[in-house]
């Protein structure tokens, strides 16, 4: 599966978020990395070569930081020039049915002000309604958004956490499933590099966290198997 | 269990003494995502075990 995150932010070089979630995709992770703002600095976008970026993938991501509940300026205008008729919908424009469509959104403040009762009173199901039906209309399966509150206040731990979901985001097929995260872990495990790690044993400790893993996912199928059985 | 703390415990000297902070992420969640099975599994074993004492099934 191939990932195109289109990027947008008018100034990433200040974003430590933006910054951070760069940094962590994987080469190895067959994800096209797209910054509107530093492709067309002039606003001026080539409709083509956007569109031939989309139909070579088949998760399409729009990053950008959730500014007035909306998205950067340039991300909107792209949409109206590349998302066109006879491509994205209408007649034969079929073009994205079938890919998913995600947001990776960077907000400011704390998750429990997007409730209501809260600060800011909508949820973010209310507020991304707009990109919604983008998916809808163009026939993309709607990925439930992957949301950032308060990147500056996560501590390391978090922040660490937060790498790593963000890279199974972009590139499990199912993000929210346990068995999904299992496979994906056990095949980094495999190929991690014992360069970076002065430790005589690590080696070891790591077959011992794959055979973990693995013994774990047997257990759990087979309690699940049980459980079945006795909800007959 | 012990050997669950044993694993934990290896995982985090390993977070704490490599060089890289994406494979430090990725050790770190390694661990996180095995207490995470753990607490699955105790989850499924006490509903096993609900439905093994539930009334329902003793009739037989």
């Amino acid at each position: 599966m191939k990932t195109l995150v289109i990027l947008s932010h008018p100034s990433i070089g200040e974003s430590g978020s933006q910054q951070f979630l760069i940094q962590s995709v994987n080469d190895h992770n067959h994800v096209t990395l797209h910054h509107l703002e530093r492709e067309y600095p002039d606003g001026i976008i080539d409709l083509k070569k956007e569109q031939n970026l989309l139909l070579q993938h088949d998760r399409i991501i729009f990053q950008f930081p959730f500014y007035w509940y909306s998205s950067p300026p340039l991300l909107k205008h792209w949409q109206d020039e590349v998302l066109t008729e006879h491509f994205a919908y209408g007649y034969r424009g079929d073009k994205l049915h079938g890919k998913e469509f995600g947001l990776v959104l960077i907000i400011g403040v704390g998750e429990k002000e997007y409730e209501s009762g809260g600060q800011e009173g909508f949820s973010i199901s209310e507020l991304t309604k707009p990109f919604q039906a983008v998916a809808k209309k163009t026939g993309m399966t709607y990925l439930k958004p992957f949301s950032i509150f308060q990147f500056a206040y996560k501590t390391e731990e978090e922040k660490m956490e937060l790498l790593i979901a963000y890279q199974q985001y972009l590139s499990l097929k199912e993000a929210d499933s346990l068995k999904a995260k299992e496979e994906w872990m056990l095949k980094q495990l495999e190929e991690l590099s014992y360069d970076t790690i002065p430790v005589d044993e690590a080696p070891f400790i790591i077959d011992e966290a794959i055979s973990m893993l693995e013994d774990n996912r047997l257990e759990l199928d087979e309690l699940r198997l049980h459980i079945d059985h006795y909800a007959d | 269990m012990e050997s669950v703390e044993w694993l934990v415990e290896q995982l985090d000297k390993l977070v704490k003494e490599s060089r890289d902070y994406k494979q430090k992420a990725l050790l770190l969640s390694t661990k996180k995502l095995i207490q995470e099975q753990e607490k699955r599994k105790e989850q499924l074993s006490g509903e096993l075990d609900g439905r093994l004492w539930s009334p329902g099934s003793w009739r037989e």
